[in-house]
């Protein structure tokens, strides 16, 4: 008699898989109430958080210390801040209600100042909000963002621009390159998803029709292929000849999140009905890999992408789960996925508890977000 | 019984007492001795104390080292683990035991304080000062988070405060700062800038003045730490813009600074208001890009300043030859490396290197030695961010680390590692202390007790700096190297 668990390929252990997170190393408290996303910048320097306190904040990521702060929201929360990618400029965008602010923080150099000021300028020279198209009865088309200064008091704060949507901004998403993003307004039906140029201060929107809610995008990192989440199913998009190549159906009730690995051929999929999903793209429409480690909803997931074969998951009842996640060259072989950490520390309040996950561009760090008003540094 | 002959009594051996203290030495024909083999520290300490030994009129407890390394079990225990038999003569070298680090003061701050240094009769900046210090006028100089410079007096009175932002003092943070004589200091930060001050106090000594002399731009990331060299009037610097800086405090001798990196280059409104006075404005002698993530600490070699080393977040250790400006030798550690120290070592210079990973990596950094680590300080629960040696003793350091203690080593205080810890050479801390006012509770991610820097002078002892925004003392001497007490 064999026992078929024998058969089984052996997974590593924990220990062997070294080094990942293991301990809390810095807190980050300041924000009143649920800080709801947190993003480290391109060079791992500074921590940027945003939250129900209507503020957004930056913080020396290795000491916890908050280096800045300005309240961009009157009412709304700060649902999502994200760093734009490259290090010739430091700019960060941040979303409050329906307004999405670019920002230059007094924090940088004078040099690195100037060029980032200069990036988020250069579009008002194509004046994109004056030419309003007219629709075929002759009615001026209201453009579907605004692209405008956020006012003296933000703008002495570094906050430079604002482009606002028509409806509360979820999600944005960089394009590696630095010239494109793309936010997500789930209540906005037609307009849900946008594609900002920044270069140009244009937004376009480039679906007519999509099949669900979205939750969320993300750029493919090396090819031009864009990712759309509704609630059930993930599709791919050319961006370029503008057809849809593949959907994906990780088999979740309700997507909450996803992330594109660095190689490009595989995703991991959170869900609120708790589940992570790995998708081997190359494989099959269906999860390769299907991980229940959590009792509540799972609200953000995320690879290293700094050469780590790391991925994290948070989730409402508190913790983070660290997974090892080797991807091989060969198309033959599958993904070794090993649970190597759970970090506990943040509480939960009002049935939420870690809202966001990053990670260390080098390190095998990462960085959480809690409802219980703190980031956390875990090393 | 199997016909082996038990013996009545605990085995025996022969051991020589050693020391190189002559306070305490034996006369020469009771240096010798026969000792059951089951005895441990404290009895030897007790046969060493009495009538027919030492005869002390008071106990002095010792502690014993066997080949460089304390005896940390019984004897017996010892010669197996050495694969030793008891007909071999031990030497036992014998030193007065080790002195817990008593809590002496705090000097509370309005903000966190990032670093700290000392002007004493035995330190460095003293020895490259024109004059002695007056008697009992000792200072202590802290960096804080607030941008500000505070001299003190040992009883805890800020003696001077550096000028604020708008007018010609630091326009950030605050991470490092040193004496390079007892007239004279710099400092640098989050501002990007070095600052060197001019420092004078009043004829009763109880009120000074820290005037900005010169600012020094060209980083375009912070400055986590700087080192000073007095003779030659060089400053080294470690940014997070992955550069080293080296600087000259002359004035006259400075380069031009770089117009693009000037305050008035700054277009922000905001920052506009906070400009410069007519402090003089200048640039790096030279910045060397041989990191290839942001550097954490510079220091120069104490027995060469031609000699710098670095280490930095890219986990290396670097040496270089300041006369050219080139980086000569790297060394390569698993961990990003956040603080360092050179340490005279036992019969070498020792680098002591403190990570992100909770340790501290021992390694010899000269050229011809191609084992790269030496030794590892393992207890720290946190980033080991301040390194300083002990300034009476060949094999002590302190650390200070983000779990909110400074821990004390003796590197004759080792054992062999455990699998977990990878084997190598481990030790433990033989003292750690607390921040005062915790009471020794625990504070997750360090959170409020993080310990930013460290300093450990002969007169005032070890001199800490942290987020709980104070400095706070604890008498050091002769921890590591009783005798000289
Ligand atoms: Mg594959």
């Amino acid at each position: 008699n064999i026992d078929p668990a024998s058969l089984l390929p052996k997974l590593p252990r924990p220990e062997e898989l070294k080094p990942f997170p293991t301990a809390c190393s810095t807190l980050f408290r300041g924000h009143e109430g649920r800080v709801r996303s947190l993003a480290l910048d391109p060079s791992g320097t500074w921590l940027a958080s945003g939250g129900d306190d209507g503020t957004v904040r930056i913080w020396e990521a290795s000491t916890g210390r908050q280096l800045w702060s300005s309240k961009v929201g009157d009412d709304e929360a700060v649902d999502v801040v994200r760093w734009r990618p490259g290090r010739e400029a430091v700019i960060l965008s941040a979303a409050a209600g329906d307004d999405i602010y670019l920002i230059v923080p007094p924090i940088q150099d004078p040099e690195t100042e100037k060029k980032s000021q200069d990036v988020l300028d250069a579009g008002f020279g194509y004046a994109t909000n004056a030419t309003q198209t007219l629709t075929a009865s002759g009615i001026r088309k209201e453009p579907v963002a605004r692209w405008a200064r956020p006012g003296s008091r933000l703008e002495e704060e570094g906050v430079l621009l604002k482009v606002s949507v028509r409806s509360t901004v979820k999600v944005i998403s960089w394009h590696r390159r630095g010239d494109f993003f793309s936010t997500v307004s789930p209540t906005a039906q037609r307009s849900a998803v946008a594609i900002h140029t920044l270069s140009k201060h244009l937004t376009q929107i480039p679906f007519r029709r999509l099949p669900g809610i979205p939750q969320a995008v993300q750029f493919h990192p090396s090819r031009p292929l864009f990712f759309v989440a509704t609630q059930r199913t993930i599709r791919s998009y050319d961006l370029q000849k503008q057809e849809l190549v593949k959907i994906i159906q990780p088999g979740a009730r309700w997507i909450s999140s996803f992330d594109v690995h660095p190689g490009g051929d595989n995703l991991i999929v959170g869900s609120y009905d708790r589940r992570l999903l790995w998708h081997d793209l190359d494989l099959s429409a269906r999860p390769y890999k299907t991980l229940r480690f959590h009792s509540k909803a799972i609200r953000a997931v995320k690879f290293h992408k700094g050469g780590f074969p790391l991925f994290a998951d948070a989730s409402d009842d508190g913790s983070l789960q660290i997974f090892h996640g080797k991807v091989v060259g060969d198309m033959m072989e599958n993904a070794t996925i090993v649970p190597v950490k759970v970090l506990k520390g943040h509480k939960v309040r009002s049935a939420l508890g870690v809202m966001d996950v990053d990670w260390h561009p080098k390190e095998p760090w990462c960085a959480s977000a809690g409802a219980d008003g703190t980031c956390r540094m875990w090393m | 019984m199997d016909g082996q002959s038990v013996q009545s009594g605990p085995r025996q051996v022969q051991v020589v007492f050693t020391t190189n203290f002559p306070d305490i030495e034996l006369p020469e024909g009771k240096r010798q001795l026969l000792v059951p083999t089951d005895v441990r520290r404290y009895q030897l300490s007790q046969i060493l104390n009495s009538e027919s030994m030492l005869d002390t009129p008071a106990p002095i407890p010792f502690d014993f080292l066997v080949n460089g390394t304390f005896l940390r079990t019984t004897i017996d225990e010892y010669l197996t683990a050495h694969g030793l038999s008891s007909e071999t003569t031990l030497s036992l070298q014998y030193v007065r035991s080790l002195i817990p680090p008593l809590y002496e003061a705090s000097f509370e701050h309005d903000d966190w304080v990032s670093c700290v240094d000392v002007l004493s009769e035995n330190s460095s900046a003293r020895s490259w000062s024109s004059s002695g210090l007056v008697p009992g006028s000792e200072r202590i100089l802290s960096g804080s988070y607030d941008g500000l410079l505070r001299v003190w007096n040992k009883s805890g009175q800020v003696i001077a405060t550096s000028s604020s932002a708008g007018a010609g003092g630091h326009t950030a943070s605050i991470k490092s700062a040193r004496y390079i004589s007892s007239t004279k200091v710099a400092s640098a930060g989050m501002d990007r800038t070095i600052r060197v001050w001019k420092y004078t106090e009043s004829e009763d000594h109880f009120s000074g003045q820290l005037k900005p002399a010169l600012e020094l731009y060209g980083h375009k990331g912070y400055i986590h730490s700087i080192d000073v060299h007095g003779p030659s009037n060089l400053i080294l610097s470690a940014s997070q813009d992955d550069k080293i800086g080296i600087w000259t405090s002359a004035v006259s001798s400075a380069p031009e600074a770089p117009s693009s990196l000037l305050p008035s280059a700054l277009t922000s409104k905001r920052r506009k208001l906070s400009t410069s006075t007519s402090t003089p404005q200048r640039g790096p002698l030279s910045l060397i890009s041989a990191h290839t993530a942001p550097v954490q600490a510079v220091i120069f070699n104490p027995l060469d300043p031609t000699v710098a080393y670095s280490c930095g977040q890219d986990h290396t250790i670097r040496t270089f030859d300041l006369v050219t400006s080139r980086n000569v030798d790297t060394r390569t550690t698993s961990h990003p490396l956040f603080s360092i120290a050179a340490l005279p070592g036992i019969s070498t210079q020792l680098i002591a290197a403190g990570t992100s990973a909770r340790h501290i990596t021992l390694l010899d950094p000269r050229v011809s030695a191609r084992t790269t680590q030496v030794m590892t300080l393992r207890g720290h629960t946190n980033l080991v961010s301040s390194i300083a040696p002990d300034p009476s003793s060949s094999y002590g350091l302190v650390s200070g680390s983000h779990d909110g203690t400074c821990r004390i080593w003796d590197l004759r205080s080792t054992r062999q590692g455990t699998k977990e810890e990878g084997g190598g050479v481990v030790g433990d801390a033989v003292y750690v202390i607390e921040r005062e006012w915790t009471k020794g509770k625990k504070a997750v991610g360090g959170e409020g007790v993080k310990v930013f820097g460290v300093n450990w002078d002969v007169e005032l002892g070890i001199v800490s700096a942290g987020e709980d925004k104070r400095v706070q003392i604890n008498r050091g001497r002769g921890i590591t190297e009783p005798g000289n007490a």
